[in-house]
């Protein structure tokens, strides 16, 4: 098996599952109890979350555990619900995008790169908008976006609604679900006042995930029940998951330099061994996605053709594909539909290994051979 | 050397038209694979598997090299098949929805746009074959030809069922000999997109619940109440909720629904196994179709079928109504019954 996927899912380390696993057997106990042995569960559960936030430059405090990523953004963006609008990137993840419809949000363009139009989110910023949202890396496209400077616009305009004594507040909100691999992410760094985390998308269990939270920020629960997570996410804690995550994320910090030589020798190896495509995602891109475009091919016979030679991709958002959707991302970059239909998603990840990669070049160049010549048949 | 002449498949992701697809390409056809896509609303309960389905489809197409299409139908299928089968059920009627969408859907638009497309032929995955009109098939506890008896004869006439003389089994056995991926997928059940077991959930969802009584067919005493009149068929037996004294009204032997008054919204229930509102040996058909202008006088000596699977029953018919020797249970109305001689389908009418 080549499994070129690892922006849907990506298998649990053995290391992740092995730190997981006393916690599902004898460490199985309620945090909330009040006996020793539950105490301990629950300082390790403290613990672990207090790895994941340092992680990111943040305090266990600052965390609320989820289950999952698309939580995690339905959380941030519930604040909206009170009063104010939303700014979301067109090209966000549906746990986004849909949420953010829902509440009247409005989107922001994006240049063909893929890069936030920032001229655009500077015209459409008015005085109800009271949260940006912006995922650090597309999950289709692999595209990092300048959060930094969108944070500085930010601030530009808080003290623009100081001035005029306008007391609406303005967050700044990210997906860094598929960052982590890659990128050193720190909150600090990045101007963000709520970050979105996915262990599922570094190695780590499916299902659990977090939202960092500023203390600027007044969450309103999506969940109410014991009161666990400050109140803001009620349910017993996953404990093996917040563990399991807790050690994904150290590995994946541990691997973030030989990850980015990796990838990038990889996909220098794909791009020059593959025939006739043209490259997607050529700049302001993670090493580890390749977007490809076969003029002219349905991609998704690509798919069903190296799936019967062990080789696993993607088109557009996994999701979006099998339900005949065109991806809204490739919409939102200028791609036309003939286009969308030709594209595979690759995405590199640390199942593959350097007889992977170039095993792969050639089953693609063969899979889309065996398709070009069925059409002009 | 001549083109060969060019088909186009429905394939639904089954195994069925799946093997139909293979065959045809085997046997040198040019093959164009279509998926139509009539239903795709998730209900209460039940997820709609049309995407899972499309992909299965479209993943043997890929495997035999052939092109793929997806034809959209839902707006149509809803038009002509389901608002039917609403108002069939709003009449207190059963109506068969897989019998109005093989009319309607499969061998109509499916097949027009087909011939609008350079079709020779239109092929599917039925069992049931082609030769003097619409044969049964040759797998006797498979053959669908219940369900096609309303097809028009132009349809049929450009009409390949490639797996019609082969067995279930052996279109099992070659699908997995093959490599074909969904040789042992199960096959769907029922209508075409809501199983048995969900069309009364299905209906819940436009038909709204009005209460009403259970009574008992020989008494007019109330046993209890339904949610609705619509949303039971005669000779149902299962899902009634009787009240009462236990014991008394319920000796073991079970209630079944022997009549409905739409009207009154009222329910009539029966032990009686020889109630007469449950056998009949006549039955008055509606919207009798006669294939390849069989007709116009007495039939005697035919033989129908009342139920998708059910036995051969002798029969006579003389344009309108059914006549038996023995009597037979009595279909709920808005049923088919279907004609044959011999292996022959005569053609068939909607039980009134």
């Amino acid at each position: 098996m080549i499994y070129l996927d690892h922006a849907a899912a990506t298998p649990v380390s053995e290391k992740v599952l092995e730190a997981m696993r006393p916690y599902f057997l004898e460490d199985f106990f309620n945090p909330s109890a009040a006996y020793l042995p539950a105490k301990k569960v629950a300082a390790e559960y403290e613990a672990a979350k207090g790895v994941i936030a340092h992680a990111i430059g943040a305090k266990a405090n600052d965390l609320v555990i989820t289950a999952g990523a698309t939580e995690a953004n339905n959380l941030a963006l519930g604040i909206v619900a009170l009063d104010g609008s939303i700014l979301y990137l067109a090209t966000e993840h549906d746990s986004v995008r849909k949420t953010a419809e829902r509440m009247g949000g409005e989107a922001i363009n994006v240049l063909p790169s893929g890069v936030i139009d920032l001229d655009d989110l500077r015209a459409k910023i008015t005085d109800d908008t009271m949260i940006i949202s912006v995922a650090l890396v597309n999950n289709e496209l692999g595209t990092i976006q300048p959060l930094a400077e969108i944070a500085e616009i930010i601030r530009s305009v808080r003290m623009d609604r100081l001035k005029r004594g306008v007391k609406r507040p303005l967050y700044l909100h990210s997906d860094a679900s598929q960052a982590l691999n890659l990128l050193d992410v720190n909150v600090a760094r990045l101007g963000v006042d709520m970050l979105t985390l996915n262990a599922a998308k570094v190695y780590g269990p499916k299902g659990v995930g977090a939202l960092y939270v500023s203390h600027e920020v007044k969450l309103t629960p999506l969940t109410v029940g014991g009161g666990q997570e400050r109140g803001l996410r009620s349910g017993t804690e996953n404990v093996p998951g917040v563990i399991g995550f807790a050690a994904a994320i150290t590995e994946a910090r541990e691997h973030l330099n030989g990850n980015r030589k990796k990838y990038a020798k990889w996909r220098k190896i794909l791009l020059d061994g593959l025939q006739e495509y043209e490259l997607i995602n050529r700049k302001h891109s993670l090493d580890n996605f390749l977007v490809l475009c076969y003029n002219g091919i349905d991609a998704e016979r690509l798919i069903f053709l190296l799936e019967e030679r062990g080789v696993y991709v993607a088109t557009g958002a996994a999701c979006a594909a099998s339900k005949g959707v065109r991806s809204h991302v490739l919409k939102a970059i200028g791609l036309n539909d003939a286009q969308i239909a030709g594209s595979l998603r690759i995405t590199l990840g640390e199942t593959n290994t350097d007889d992977q990669i170039y095993e792969a070049a050639e089953a693609i160049n063969e899979v889309v051979l065996i398709e070009k010549e069925r059409i002009e048949r | 050397m001549s083109q060969p002449a060019t088909v186009f498949v429905g394939m639904s992701g089954g195994v069925d038209s799946s093997v139909a697809a293979m065959l045809l390409v085997e046997q040198g056809y040019n093959v164009v694979g279509v998926y139509m896509k009539n239903w795709s609303q998730d209900l209460p309960g039940m997820k709609c598997p049309w995407a899972d389905d499309l992909a299965d489809a479209k993943r043997v197409a890929v495997k035999l090299g052939i092109p793929f299409e997806v034809w959209d139908f839902e707006k149509a299928y809803r038009e002509k098949v389901v608002d039917y089968m609403l108002a069939e059920f709003r009449k207190g009627n059963t109506p068969n929805p897989d019998v109005m969408c093989n009319q309607e859907i499969k061998f109509k638009l499916f097949y027009e746009k087909a011939m609008a497309k350079g079709a020779d032929f239109i092929a599917t995955g039925h069992y049931a074959r082609t030769g003097r009109g619409l044969l049964r098939a040759v797998d006797e506890n498979k053959d669908q030809t219940y369900f096609l008896y309303r097809i028009s004869d132009e349809a049929l006439e450009h009409t390949i069922f490639p797996i019609g003389g082969m067995l279930k089994p052996e279109v099992k056995k070659l699908a997995a000999e093959k490599g074909l991926h969904n040789a042992y997928k199960k096959e769907s059940m029922g209508v075409c997109f809501v199983g048995e077991v969900g069309m009364r959930d299905f209906l819940k969802e436009y038909i709204d619940v009005q209460p009403g009584e259970i009574r008992e067919m020989e008494t007019e005493k109330v046993l209890g109440y339904h949610d609705g009149a619509v949303f039971y068929t005669i000779g149902q037996r299962h899902g009634l909720y009787l009240s009462g004294e236990k014991g008394k009204i319920n000796d073991g032997m079970p209630y079944y629904v022997v009549a409905k008054d739409i009207e009154k919204n009222i329910v009539y229930v029966s032990k009686n196994l020889n109630d007469a509102h449950i056998w009949a040996t006549e039955l008055k058909l509606t919207d009798v179709v006669m294939r390849g202008g069989a007709g116009g006088q007495m039939m005697s000596k035919i033989l129908v079928r009342l139920r998708h699977r059910a036995p051969l029953i002798p029969a006579s018919f003389d344009g309108e109504t059914l006549h038996f020797e023995n009597a037979v249970k009595r279909p709920a109305s808005g049923q088919s019954a279907v004609l044959y001689d011999g292996e022959i389908c005569l053609g068939g009418g909607i039980i009134c």
